[in-house]
């Protein structure tokens, strides 16, 4: 029983070394803290970019959109980071209501086009990132298709429960994805809905993530769907054998942003995390990186074969104010007549 | 008694610690919800819990859980059955042992995983085996066969041990009596189990109504549940106090079945488990042909579990499963490299949370069950409300309440390992209330009046005589700790971060191959420290103790 | 291993439970118990009647309501169980069934914090004073119910306590070992001179084991006094059918001189003790009249006569059921061999005599 005696001693004593273990977000004096909405394979390497050039840390998790977000407003009173970065820049604008953001005009900001920059300087823009279909080449071959043109396409027969695309509570893919159908209907909700409300019967899933129905299009789960373009590149980079396509009528596209968060503790260290992101400095690197973003700022170069496969593709920005204007009765729309009709 | 010193600075210390991270963090959330910007209102609850669609995830959830408590109680006591009546060789009975709680120590999702592979249009078992085009994965029947695969073994393990408890002269009588096994089984076996079944019922009508991870990769469109429906308010919407009223609509069905499993259920066993075991049956309780059909039933729900395990070891070991099958171990230097500060946070705050929630469990077990002092029922209520809690709403109530001064823990371990102990120590303390019941009161008594007092006593008689519900709370601890994801997705910061958390997140970044390899290695450690433990219970083993791991259930 | 012998003294004890059914009831109920140095007192009771609870209460399990508690000198009402040095030997012996026999026994010691050498040689003792010796190392569970018990009281003794509290020791073991461990335990008693309190709902244990009895009902103390003085001068009825077996013939006292009574009953006049009752003329009263006490002689020569309803032999004694008028009563006679009392049986008629010291009259409860 001394055995017992001896170990219950350990335990008492580990309180102790909880509290000696315990510590909060550093917060010394090089480095800064980020939340990520990036994935860390694309992250990472921009942040080791980031302390070589600069000699600062960045002490970084990484979190969907919605959860990124969620936590920033839980913890407004009190931030635990200086910076959040990358993500849809509607979630930024979901942001701006809920009073997150420091105004910072970084220095390239005078350069970057209006639709890559918030007036203010709440948020601005790293990386532009536009839609494209992406199918599976087995589905294509099997059901004769053709790689889809036209939106139209998709509401061909075969493609019955087989497409996935993101749920619009919480991706921001699929609120540039409804934008993108409401600007090819001249902004005609009634027949923008009444396209989405025909396509429903095909779509197999509505997933959480805007790159949920990527794996599954990949495997031939699913036939096709929806992506943001880094999202379906990374597919294909990774063995898959999918097809990007384009519609003829267009698709939209929209901004990865990045933002200064209110109260941060580290103000001047997140300023200049984004003064790098913003310019050419970070986004020059994401050739070399293979991340298939295209560069927000005016005098990065795109890459030459993500250059071939958007040439010719009819590409529009989703128009901020009306999207900003518009967004929450349309996802509502969308939640109350295709979600759950 | 009454003045003794010991009892009172633990009853203190307990309720302080339980005040903190119980009502504190629950109280703050209730006046997130009900106040804005400091008025009262029930504007936005009113709205969230009269849409149609909300209401119609709330009966979804209470179907799925009806369905996974019936489903998962009739599997588990059939493996439990068959493990205590059909007199197996020890090496099968370990095989199924270990067979059935793979899905036990595994982060929740990894069978809904597995589905996913294996069903659906392009399934490995649907389409490249049986051909089938056109098959749906997602939706009722998935998430349901998921989570039954994932929850029965809870059932398992609180009904085994008391198969083996029901004294085998019952069923001998019976037999004697003239009637045939069947009707043994039907008219003697099973009642005298049916407090057992209703125990485990509830247990698994908990846990799938908990569950958000697996309706978060598997129901799909057409079938909402209320804790996804209320992670995705949050994390979708942004709402938190919408996703906050979500959770309190789950609140009402979550405490019900917990009342009732306390004070109804557990108040009508007939059967005591001392773990003395009666042992085989003396005689042939199942026909040759019945206990074919027993273990064919058994080994096709174990090659199942098996198989998906299988499946997710190959995706760890190929580059990219459905794409490029070239073996690798690419995704182990991965999570080896990258990965390494989120393994060693996990291990730190499993190895921190394991021993204090194993003591936490011990010590107010121990309080409630043989001591009176004032609000001794109460601290027992208390102690539940964090187990009996859908995760989601601990979780976010952990976050609004400490992030804060005067409590400000927010992206510390020790937010993480307050809600590992304060939600699964609750295992704890229940399996010493169970244990202490069957240790005679005149035990401690003895030590008394050999002049020992309280601390002495509880050191040196009660202590070792409930080490296996220590151990039992260690154990779930630890592995609730490795896998659990639905509180501490909202409590991972910047400095600690969680194998599951990581797990999901290369999940919905499609980087398969890290997130298998993240599952196998879990999976790995768990069943490595569950081993150890067992050694350990066995190295203190007292005579008619209760096996370690019929607690992990309760 | 004696230590100076003190007396308890229980004081007005009281202690009440709330039931379920009945709502508050008193388990103890103004209990007064005095023990002196040494002696050997027995709790005896049906169950229920709160001799349990009395005995927790002086071992400091339970706290009294009201009243108070001393052991010698001391005042221990309030003093948890531990700090009171009392042995008790518990129903089910209560052995830390997670400790060897050396270890159950060492407790007391090691808890005391006195030297390994010292407990080493006391726990030896004390285990050969219980026929023990070699049992050191076996655990509760390989032990017969006669050796637990023996390691109980070896515990509880070890440690010299200043009183030795049993409750129902003896319970869980079978008759003849029954009979062999109560003779041990009085046998140690004596040896060991420590002040006693036993509680048994075994009569015969009782009287086997007791200096003195206090019998207990309803949480209250009904009798004290020694197993004879309890036996033919039981005062109340309920003792009197609590302890053996006895006739209760009705009658009434047609006159009263000093310590004894005339009383008509049986169709006759009868002298009896006045036992513990103060009755008087014309009061209607109930005769104990103990089997073994009335004498079987020749019709012509006894006081009355009665006639045999049946026999029953059983080897060292012949049990009589007798009719008297409307009286039934029970006859136990000692066999002295074959043929004896041969005369005796059913149908026959036979005359009764009873000397009037071996019986004491009870008042007749006025309703």
């Amino acid at each position: 029983m001394r055995i017992v005696t001896h170990w219950l001693r350990t335990i008492v004593a580990l309180p102790l070394l909880v509290l000696a273990l315990v510590s909060g977000p550093s917060a010394a004096a090089d480095t800064v803290n980020v939340y990520s909405i990036w994935p860390e394979n694309w992250a990472r390497p921009m942040f080791e970019e980031f302390e070589k050039a600069t000699g600062i840390k960045v002490n970084f998790v990484r979190f969907s959109s919605g959860e990124a977000l969620a936590r920033v407003i839980a913890e407004k009173s009190n931030p635990r980071v200086d910076v959040l970065f990358g993500g849809p820049v509607e979630t930024f604008a979901a942001g701006i209501n809920e009073g997150l953001f420091e105004p910072y005009k970084p220095t390239s900001f005078a350069k970057l086009p209006e639709r890559f920059r918030e007036a203010s300087g709440q948020w601005t823009a790293i990386a532009d990132d536009p839609l494209v279909f992406m199918t599976n080449d087995k589905f294509l071959k099997e059901n004769n298709l053709k790689a889809p043109a036209s939106w139209d396409d998709l509401l061909a027969a075969p493609y019955k429960n087989m497409l996935q695309m993101a749920d619009a509570r919480t991706s921001g893919t699929a609120v540039t994805r409804i934008f993108s159908i409401l600007e090819v209907n001249g902004r005609d909700e009634n027949r923008a809905f009444a396209y989405m409300k025909k396509l429903r019967p095909n779509v197999q899933l509505y997933t959480k993530s805007g790159g949920g129905g990527t794996l599954p299009v990949g495997l031939g789960q699913a036939g096709g769907g929806i992506f943001f373009i880094v999202d379906a590149l990374d597919t294909k980079a990774k063995g898959y054998d999918v097809t990007i396509s384009f519609p003829k009528e267009g698709i939209g596209t929209a901004a990865e942003g990045i933002a200064l968060i209110k109260g941060a503790k580290n103000p001047e260290l997140g300023k200049k995390l984004i003064d790098w992101a913003t310019s050419p400095a970070m986004q020059n690197q994401f050739a070399k990186y293979k991340i298939n973003f295209v560069p927000a700022h005016p005098e990065v170069a795109l890459e030459p074969s993500l250059a071939a496969v958007i040439k010719g593709a009819n590409i529009f920005p989703i128009d901020a104010a009306y999207a900003g204007a518009n967004r929450k009765h349309v996802v509502e729309r969308w939640v109350a007549e295709v979600l759950n009709p | 008694m009454r003045r003794d010193p010991a009892v009172a600075v633990a009853v203190v210390a307990l309720w302080a610690m339980l005040l903190l991270f119980v009502a504190y963090p629950l109280a703050t959330l209730l006046g997130r919800v009900l106040f804005d910007q400091n008025a009262f209102t029930t504007a936005g609850i009113v709205a969230i819990l009269t849409d149609r669609n909300q209401i119609r995830a709330f009966w979804n959830s209470l179907l799925l859980a009806l369905l996974v408590g019936g489903g998962g109680t009739i599997i588990g006591f059939l493996f439990a059955f068959t493990a205590a009546r059909s007199r197996l060789p020890r090496w099968l009975l370990t095989a199924i042992d270990a067979a059935v709680l793979l899905p036990l120590v595994s982060p929740p999702f990894t069978t809904a995983i597995a589905m996913i592979f294996s069903f659906g249009p392009r399934g490995l078992l649907t389409y490249e085996l049986l051909g089938l085009k056109g098959v749906t994965v997602y939706g009722l029947t998935s998430t349901l066969s998921s989570e039954i695969l994932t929850y029965f073994p809870i059932a398992y393990l609180t009904l085994r041990p008391l198969l083996a408890a029901i004294d085998s002269n019952l069923e001998g009588m019976a037999l004697s009596l003239g009637a045939s096994r069947w009707r043994v089984f039907r008219t003697v076996t099973l009642p005298l189990c049916i407090p057992g079944l209703a125990n485990a019922f509830l247990l698994l009508f908990a846990a799938s109504l908990a569950d958000f991870a697996t309706p978060l990769i598997l129901a799909g469109n057409n079938f909402p549940v209320l804790p996804t429906q209320a992670y995705l308010q949050i994390t979708g919407l942004f709402d938190l106090r919408g996703g906050a009223a979500l959770s309190f609509m789950l609140l009402v069905p979550a405490l019900a079945v917990f009342l009732l499993q306390r004070y109804w259920v557990s108040q009508r066993f007939y059967v005591t488990v001392t773990g003395k075991g009666a042992g085989q049956a003396p005689f042939d309780s199942i026909s040759p042909a019945a206990r074919g059909m027993l273990l064919s039933a058994c080994a096709l729900v174990a090659a199942t579990i098996v198989y998906f395990y299988a499946l997710l070891l190959y995706a760890s070991l190929v580059q990219a499963l459905g794409a490029n099958h070239t073996l690798t171990l690419r995704h182990y230097r991965v999570i080896f490299t990258e990965g390494l500060r989120v393994i060693g946070d996990t291990l730190i705050i499993a190895g921190l949370a394991m021993p204090l929630g194993g003591l936490y469990g011990i010590l107010l077990g121990y309080l409630v069950a043989r001591k009176q002092f004032v609000g001794r029922r109460a601290m027992e209520l208390v102690s539940m409300i964090n187990y009996a809690l859908p995760g989601t709403i601990v979780g976010i109530a952990y976050l609004i309440a400490f992030n804060d001064p005067p409590i400000e823990l927010t992206g510390t371990a020790l937010i993480i390992i307050a809600c590992y102990v304060f939600r699964y120590g609750a295992t704890g303390v229940r399996a010493t209330v169970a244990l202490l019941q069957q240790i005679d009161k005149s035990l401690e008594e003895a030590s008394q009046s050999l002049g020992a007092g309280s601390g002495t006593t509880f050191r040196r008689v009660t202590l070792p005589l409930i080490l296996p519900a220590f151990f039992a709370g260690l154990g779930v601890v630890f592995i609730r700790s490795m896998t659990a994801i639905s509180a501490t997705i909202f409590l991972v910061s910047i400095s600690w971060t969680l194998i599951t958390v990581k797990i999901l997140e290369n999940i919905t970044e499609l980087s398969l191959g890290p997130a298998a390899a993240y599952s196998v290695l879990v999976v790995v450690i768990v069943f490595v420290v569950i081993a150890l433990i067992g050694r350990g219970l066995r190295w203190f083993r007292a005579p008619g103790s209760l096996p370690v791991t019929s607690m992990f259930g309760g | 291993m004696a230590t100076e012998a003190i007396g308890v003294h229980v004081d007005g004890v009281s202690k009440r439970f709330s039931h379920r059914v009945k709502g508050e009831i008193y388990a103890a109920r103004d209990v007064r118990l005095d023990v002196a140095p040494g002696e050997f007192l027995t709790l005896l009771g049906p169950s229920g009647c709160g001799k349990t609870t009395t005995l927790r209460m002086i071992a400091g399990f339970e706290q009294p309501d009201a009243g108070s508690i001393r052991l010698g000198g001391q005042d221990v009402t309030g003093l948890p169980a531990n700090q009171r040095n009392i042995g008790f030997v518990f129903q089910n012996y209560a052995l830390f069934p997670h400790l060897s026999v050396f270890d159950n026994v060492a407790y007391g010691l090691q808890v005391r914090g006195q030297p390994a050498a010292a407990i080493a040689k006391s726990v030896g003792d004390v285990l050969a004073l219980v026929g023990l010796t070699g049992y050191e190392h076996q655990f509760s569970g390989q032990l017969s119910g006669g050796e637990q018990q023996r390691v109980a009281l070896a515990r509880a003794i070890v440690i010299r306590p200043r009183v030795l509290l049993f409750d129902e020791p003896l319970s869980n073991l079978d008759a003849k070992l029954r009979v062999q461990m109560r003779t041990e335990i009085r046998d140690l008693q004596r040896r060991l001179a420590i002040t006693t309190i036993y509680v048994t709902h075994d009569q015969e244990e009782a009287m086997a084991v007791s200096d003195r009895i206090a019998v207990m009902s309803q949480g209250s103390v009904v009798q004290e006094g020694t197993a004879e003085d309890l036996y033919y001068r039981p005062a109340s009825e309920f003792v009197a059918t609590f302890v053996g077996r006895v006739n209760l013939v009705p009658g009434r006292v047609i006159e009263r001189s000093g310590n004894t009574v005339t009383v008509a009953a049986l169709g006759t006049t009868i002298h009896a003790d006045t036992g513990h009752s103060a009755v008087t003329s014309g009061a209607a009263v109930k005769l104990v009249m103990r089997p073994e006490v009335l004498e079987l002689v020749d019709v012509a020569v006894g006081a009355f006569r009665a006639d045999v309803i049946s026999r029953t032999f059983l080897g060292e004694k012949t049990e009589y059921l007798l009719r008297c008028g409307d009286i039934e009563l029970q006859c136990v006679r000692h066999n002295s061999g074959a043929g004896a009392n041969a005369a005796i049986r059913e149908g026959s008629a036979v005359g009764l005599h009873v000397a009037a010291s071996a019986m004491a009259v009870l008042p007749e409860p006025t309703r």
